[in-house]
């Protein structure tokens, strides 16, 4: 197996959910991160995205195990990238989804993966709009209600939150999966093709963290446009 | 107008060839026809520039000029949603080779972890 530092007591934590984080210059953050992952999880993949800080140094000494891309190909195309590896190692059950940039809380994904194993139900979604603990504020939310519209009206899955970084889904959910938009449209790809696999599926409210760092890399009202003609031609 | 029918369907056909498009050796050899036609139409015109008026009244345009203008931004239309499909399945092709090359690269990687690891 790969554990990359085992240095680490490894009986507490879980080892059979691997953690995926698509990695794309977040030097600042992503020491902290990992390590926070580490904490409870024995297996933390990253896949560097052609990183040109030292990003990749920084995630492998918390205790990562990092794969690279050649160059930078996008966060779908990173996530696709894990999904492979990860369904090559033969004891993994569960693949979290965390965004590199410390916006998710390692608790919400440990809370997500107890509810997946106890009621095995092969896909939860994290969304940030089922309690009040997240404060988007009035540009944000207009943002991504635009970008939940879209989503119920391309998947027909009645989501609340549809740009959610984490998500636990099960081997079975992973099998179904072959992300083909490299770029940010992946996150709708993902509820579509996870829809047509009619997998049982549910929301777990999660909170998402706008730090001064994550508020500088935002997406915009027009991408949700990208997202519909990304997903209509192909 | 005929004219007008004609470029309505002709740029409905765009759309539907942006959206639809697939790669096969039937599409290919549509496009190679058409590619044949075209030239030839062009010969014609140009040798005989007189045709293109008769053509253009038949349609309902005006002038052999505007008939030809016409057909110019069709065809370019066209070759634009072409490029446009071709660059994303090059891009598909592309992903695909960096993606096996860090998996290849992440296995030789476990694999020497594992070795290095093994007791001797």
């Amino acid at each position: 197996m790969t554990s990359t530092t085992p240095s680490a007591p490894s009986g507490t934590r879980e080892s059979t959910a691997w953690v995926v984080v698509p990695l794309f210059n977040e030097a600042e953050v992503i020491g902290d991160v990992i390590a926070g992952l580490r904490e409870q999880f024995s297996h933390v993949l990253c896949i560097d995205d052609g990183s040109t800080d030292n990003s990749v140094a920084l995630a492998q000494a918390s205790g990562a195990r990092v794969i690279r891309h050649p160059m930078n190909l996008g966060q779908g195309a990173a996530l696709q990238t894990g999904f492979d590896y990860v369904s090559a190692q033969p004891d993994a059950t569960h693949i979290i989804t965390f965004d590199a940039d410390g916006q998710h809380l390692v608790s919400d994904a440990m809370e997500m993966l107890e509810l997946a194993q106890r009621k095995r139900i092969s896909i939860i979604f994290g969304s940030r709009f089922l309690d009040k603990r997240t404060k988007p504020g009035m540009r944000k939310r207009i943002v991504l209600k635009a970008a939940v519209l879209m989503t119920r009206a391309i998947t027909g899955l009645r989501l609340t939150d549809a740009h959610n970084g984490l998500r636990v889904l099960s081997m079975e959910a992973i099998g179904k999966i072959c992300l083909e938009q490299n770029g940010m449209s992946h996150a709708t790809e993902i509820v579509h093709q996870l829809a047509k696999a009619k997998l049982s599926w549910q929301e777990y409210p999660v909170e998402v963290l706008y730090t001064e760092y994550s508020k500088r890399k935002g997406q915009s009202l027009l991408n949700s446009i990208n997202i519909l003609i990304d997903l209509l031609v192909r | 107008m005929i004219s007008q029918w004609v470029l309505v369907g002709a740029l409905a056909l765009v759309g539907l060839y942006l959206l639809k498009a697939k790669r096969s050796a039937n599409h290919q050899a549509i496009r190679r026809l058409f590619m044949v036609i075209v030239l030839i139409a062009g010969f014609v015109a140009v040798l005989f520039p007189e045709y293109t008026n008769s053509v253009a009244a038949l349609l309902g345009i005006g002038r052999g000029a505007d008939l030809l203008l016409y057909s110019f931004v069709v065809f370019a239309l066209f070759y634009s949603v072409y490029q446009y499909r071709r660059q994303l399945w090059q891009e598909k092709v592309t992903t695909d080779l960096a993606r096996s090359l860090t998996l290849t690269q992440a296995s030789l990687e476990d694999a020497m972890t594992e070795l290095g690891s093994a007791p001797r």
